[in-house]
């Protein structure tokens, strides 16, 4: 494999864990069960909030369970479901003692770039299916329908940029699993504050006001940076 | 003919005595110095504070309040300042890693300086925290109101709190220890940065950032306890940062002492 191009090997990388995947389903299955018992949880915990009116600093009367709230717990959760499923894709390869191998064959940046297109994927996926259920259980608007993609597009591709390169830093640890969402979360919640900033645009009533750029801009520079210093600085996590 | 022999061939004295001591008793003299200039220094801030500086307008409890910007902002100052003397060691760590020429203690130095520094980064942030809650209790009424930043020094203390912690994962291997942490001290800047310059766009603020970035802004009083109150924190941080470091050193020393004894013993 070393004669091959970091692209053609980090490829290689991601079919071989698709491949894996399709038989076992432990990421996916995780990530899935994780997601579908937290949205019914939320969804539970909410009941009572429907219908309810609160009156805001103007003094008009607003739903206390709106549109953006709605919108904030469903990246919660698809935050905490990133956390549950994503370590699989490091800590496995440890586990399973092939990681000497990788590191045998392949570049490290081709290593980087193959998990983060892996779990990319199946972030997106996850996201794909969890989403149209969140907004049938919880009755959530889309609001602008293509602010409302580029939000949902862009955060899960930060979301999983972020959560690769801390799996691959926490899978070199011992315990693992508790270091994982510590050591994570924390940089995620500054791009919760971005997410929840986009989407607020989403639901602002005249479509001309809506401001597209600003907002989506952060969240892509945020991502951007994340995977420029990840893969600059993957070989010193992943080589001993 | 006491501890000087005198050398014939040369003409000049030579001594006898360890070339280190002089250094030694140089170093002892700047340390007591330096503890005493601080000793000094902190006692007049604290005076000052309350005797020398007045009320100031537009603050609660007849200007009372303003009262704890000489300990809070220079707290928060610092807060960030150990974030980047930490990422300035973490990447000079990383660095070195490269060089074929490096030492193994110059490489420790630098990790024990970048977590000394991140340790007290911590402390300055906690200490931030406590006294802008304090602040805002009294001034807005409420002790937390998720102002900007308030979130974003909560942020930047769990950004903090997690390096320190993936220290703790790697005990036993001091050389991987150091690598991954200088690796996410690394890229735990770019939270940070989007943390200073674009949640506070993002959010509106109540916090009153121009009140001190204006000198206009000052008066007299205020400038005569609160420049001598950012040189005490500069000192208090050189000092702890020294201990710390020499602490970790000397960790690090006995710990391999041990592992030296330990695989003598079988």
């Amino acid at each position: 494999m070393s004669g091959q191009s970091w692209l053609q090997q980090s490829i290689a990388l991601f079919r071989k864990d698709v491949l894996a995947e399709t038989r076992t389903r432990v990421a996916f299955g995780s990530m899935g069960v994780f997601s579908f018992a937290s949205l019914l949880l939320i969804s539970l915990a909410m009941v009572g909030l429907k219908g309810v009116l609160l009156q805001n600093s103007a003094g008009q009367a607003v739903p206390a369970w709106n549109n953006s709230g709605k919108m904030s717990l469903l990246w919660v959760l698809l935050c905490f479901a990133a956390f549950a499923g994503l370590s699989h894709s490091f800590v496995y390869e440890e586990e399973t003692g092939t990681a000497s191998t990788l590191k045998l064959h392949m570049m490290p940046q081709a290593v980087y770039a193959g998990k983060l297109m892996f779990n990319t994927a199946i972030l997106l996926i996850v996201s794909l299916v969890i989403t149209p259920l969140y907004m049938v259980m919880t009755g959530m608007d889309a609001g602008t329908i293509p602010m409302f993609l580029a939000v949902m597009l862009s955060g899960t591709g930060c979301l999983a940029a972020v959560a690769t390169v801390v799996a691959a830093l926490a899978a070199r640890a011992r315990s693992t699993g508790a270091l994982f969402g510590a050591v994570g979360l924390p940089m995620l919640t500054v791009l919760l504050v971005l997410i929840m900033d986009a989407a607020r645009q989403c639901y602002i009533r005249s479509e001309a006001t809506v401001q597209y750029l600003r907002p989506i801009t952060g969240i892509v520079c945020f991502g951007v940076l994340i995977v420029t210093l990840s893969a600059m600085l993957f070989h010193f996590i992943w080589e001993d | 003919m006491g501890s000087r022999i005198s050398d014939s061939s040369s003409g000049h004295a030579v001594s006898l005595r360890d070339p280190d001591v002089s250094k030694k008793a140089t170093n002892q003299w700047w340390s007591v110095t330096w503890k005493v200039t601080l000793g000094i220094l902190m006692v007049y801030v604290i005076y000052g504070a309350f005797n020398i500086a007045h009320g100031a307008i537009g603050f609660a409890e007849k200007g009372i309040a303003a009262r704890i910007i000489f300990f809070h902002v220079p707290c928060a100052v610092y807060s960030s300042i150990a974030y980047l003397v930490a990422t300035w060691y973490a990447v000079k760590y990383l660095w070195l890693l490269g060089d074929k020429n490096k030492s193994a203690a110059v490489l420790a130095d630098s990790d024990f300086k970048s977590s000394a520094a991140m340790e007290l980064g911590f402390l300055f942030c906690i200490l931030a925290t406590i006294t802008g809650s304090i602040f805002a209790g009294v001034q807005w009424g409420s002790f937390w109101n998720w102002d900007p930043r308030e979130t974003s020094i909560v942020i930047m203390l769990l950004l903090y709190a997690s390096y320190l912690l993936l220290r703790t994962a790697f005990t036993t291997d001091p050389a991987k220890r150091a690598r991954l942490s200088a690796v996410y001290a690394v890229i735990a800047v770019i939270p940070s940065i989007f943390l200073i310059w674009v949640v506070p766009r993002v959010l509106q603020t109540m916090h009153p950032t121009t009140t001190l970035s204006n000198p206009a802004n000052t008066s007299l009083s205020y400038k005569l306890v609160l420049y001598p109150s950012f040189i005490a924190f500069t000192m208090l941080f050189i000092w702890l940062m020294q201990l710390r470091v020499s602490t970790l050193r000397l960790t690090e020393a006995r710990r391999e002492r041990r592992l030296r004894a330990l695989e003598a013993q079988h």
